[in-house]
């Protein structure tokens, strides 16, 4: 419990600095601070919560301290369909597309998980990979066949939360966080269900859980989110993988709280990749990069301390 | 055994006369250029007989697209190539830097002509004339490129600049700097480019920095239209924006200021109208 406190200290100072060297820093007026760097914010905290959060999620749903966000596919579908529309040209759509892409996954891997009435989880995990793969391949293909749009591609594959919003796009965007925002409430209240499924499915079953039905409600509605991120963000690597276990250091058990401050933990953490990505070199650097850079170290640090 | 040896003797046969089909008109010099912009000039010196390869950008003059393609510019067909029995390829820089060199071991003869810099495209139409033996017409087309290069320098020395942002993409936004080409020719069109030192010849930039740089004009490449550029959340106070000076491929093709041929004097002519327009009217 000590820990914990100490956790959720640090966690909220460190954000609260972030957040205001973030809007603040290096002196700008109140248009730039309002009109693009409180958005690219929201955008940010709001991206690094879902990835984090559906990471606990994910990792205890699939037994499987490996899994992430991106695990079932959905990413790779959605980074695909937003690519595609790039490239072709069709820039403002770019988000539509990703939606499309990490819908029509959705639908495949749905398809490929199902026997028999049955939601397995190997299955569900096996048929995310496959699909995963297979829209990687398409990822690679569409990059070969249009090599001078190659920073549109990179940008989508190594996240960019610089979105750049119309007054409408934004307004647009802040319905699709307030659904998703509501998602990831739900999630919250699936938690004990969860704890009680990393059991064994007979197990959950006995105590009258409807484990199929709880893991495919889990699947539509974190793809669904997944889509929105990637459409708007790209795809961000390590947050949604390691957060979790970060969390998991300080609260030892209960996925209630550790899917709370794993929400918290990755909003700030990926407010700080960002932060650092915009200011460490003159260029700045993609945001995915600087995740895995600043999060590794840390993480080995704190097994090594274990 | 021995049928092994008369099976690939027919193979033989058969991979020469292919190679042999693509042999056409004996004599000339037979020319494959691979970027637009080499072979725009090799047109331009009246050697479009030459051309019997190109690739699928090389669109300019419209007789090119009738020539054999043999790939787009990052990814050629090097057998095509070889089939078509060249006497010289042209290849350019960047993704053909590599290619170039497998070219040369398959025993071909290369030339790189990428010119990067407005003084470099004289120099490479008088090259490319050398090696296809235009030498006179060469000549004739650099000096009148110099000519028309010195001559827009003076237009625009003394008048002032109007800041100018060329976007290249929107997502992430990206502008290109004074060392890149085209950059090179909003300064000598006498824009002053806001970008004028980044990283790289095409970087990244913070939308930040465009909406604190304030710029007169903005050049859209991005593929984006009129209205959500005019809607952009804190862009409105940009001058550009607020005097509806922003202008798209449909006004300004990207290939007359992109890439570096002799219709390039004809872009900068363009730039300095869109910069000047009360200078022009008069």
């Amino acid at each position: 419990m000590k820990r914990e406190l100490i956790f959720a200290l640090l966690l909220i100072l460190s954000g609260v600095l972030i957040a205001a060297l973030y809007l603040f820093g290096g002196g700008a007026d109140l248009n730039i601070v309002t009109e693009l760097r409180l958005p690219r914010l929201i955008l940010t905290v709001f991206t690094g919560m879902a990835l984090a959060g559906i990471g606990s999620v994910y990792q205890l749903m699939l037994a499987n301290p490996l899994a992430e966000p991106y695990i079932l596919g959905i990413s790779s579908g959605s980074a695909f369909g937003a690519i595609l529309f790039g490239v072709l040209g069709l820039t403002l759509l770019m988000p539509l597309g990703g939606f499309i892409g990490a819908v029509l996954t959705l639908v495949v891997v749905w398809r490929l998980a199902q026997k028999k009435g049955s939601f397995d989880r190997s299955r569900l995990l096996i048929a995310g990979v496959i699909a995963g793969m297979f829209f990687a391949a398409g990822i690679s293909l569409v990059m070969y066949l249009f090599q001078k749009d190659t920073m549109i591609i990179l940008g989508t594959l190594m996240g960019n939360l610089g979105h750049v919003f119309t007054h409408g796009e934004w307004s647009f965007f802040l319905v699709l966080m307030g659904i998703s925002l509501l998602i990831l409430a739900w999630l919250y209240f699936r938690a004990p269900a969860l704890d009680i499924m990393s059991g064994g499915d007979v197990y959950a079953g006995s105590v009258g859980i409807n484990v199929s039905r709880v893991r495919k409600e889990i699947f539509i509605l974190t793809s669904l989110l997944i889509g929105i991120t990637v459409s708007y963000a790209g795809i961000i690597g390590f947050v949604g993988l390691i957060i979790p276990h970060v969390v998991r250091f300080f609260v030892p058990s209960g996925q209630k709280r550790v899917y709370l401050w794993s929400l918290a933990g990755g909003g700030v953490f990926l407010l700080l990749g960002d932060l650092i990505a915009k200011n460490i070199a003159a260029i700045e650097l993609p945001v995915g990069v600087v995740t895995a850079a600043v999060g590794c170290p840390f993480f080995v640090w704190l097994m090594l301390r274990k | 055994m021995k049928r092994i040896s008369a099976l690939a003797a027919a193979l033989l046969a058969l991979l020469a006369g292919a190679c042999h089909s693509g042999a056409e008109a004996e004599g000339q010099l037979r020319i494959v250029a691979l970027s637009p912009e080499v072979a725009e000039i090799i047109a331009a010196l009246d050697g479009t007989s030459n051309l019997v390869g190109v690739t699928r950008e090389c669109d300019y003059p419209p007789q090119l697209t009738r020539i054999e393609q043999v790939g787009n510019f990052g990814a050629v067909n090097k057998e095509a190539i070889l089939a078509l029995k060249p006497d010289l390829v042209f290849t350019s820089a960047l993704e053909q830097e590599a290619l170039g060199t497998d070219l040369q071991k398959m025993g071909l003869r290369v030339i790189q002509i990428y010119p990067r810099k407005l003084d470099d495209l004289p120099l490479a139409v008088i090259e490319i004339g050398r090696q296809i033996g235009k030498t006179t017409e060469a000549k004739a087309l650099a000096d009148s490129l110099s000519r028309g290069i010195a001559a827009m320098r003076n237009r625009s020395a003394g008048l002032s600049r109007p800041k100018v942002y060329l976007e290249i993409y929107r997502d992430p936004l990206m502008s290109v700097s004074d060392y890149s080409f085209v950059g090179e020719l909003i300064e000598t069109a006498g824009g002053d480019n806001i970008f004028s030192t980044l990283e790289r010849d095409y970087a990244r930039v913070d939308p930040e920095d465009v909406v604190k740089a304030r710029p007169d004009i903005i050049i859209c490449y991005s593929h984006d239209d009129l209205s959500s550029l005019l809607a952009r959340k804190g862009w409105q106070d940009i001058p550009a924006i607020r005097d509806r000076r922003v202008y798209f491929e449909a006004d300004l093709d990207p290939d007359l200021i992109q890439q570096a041929t002799p219709r390039t004097l004809r872009g900068l002519d363009l730039l300095h109208q869109l910069f000047f327009p009360e200078a022009n009217e008069l």
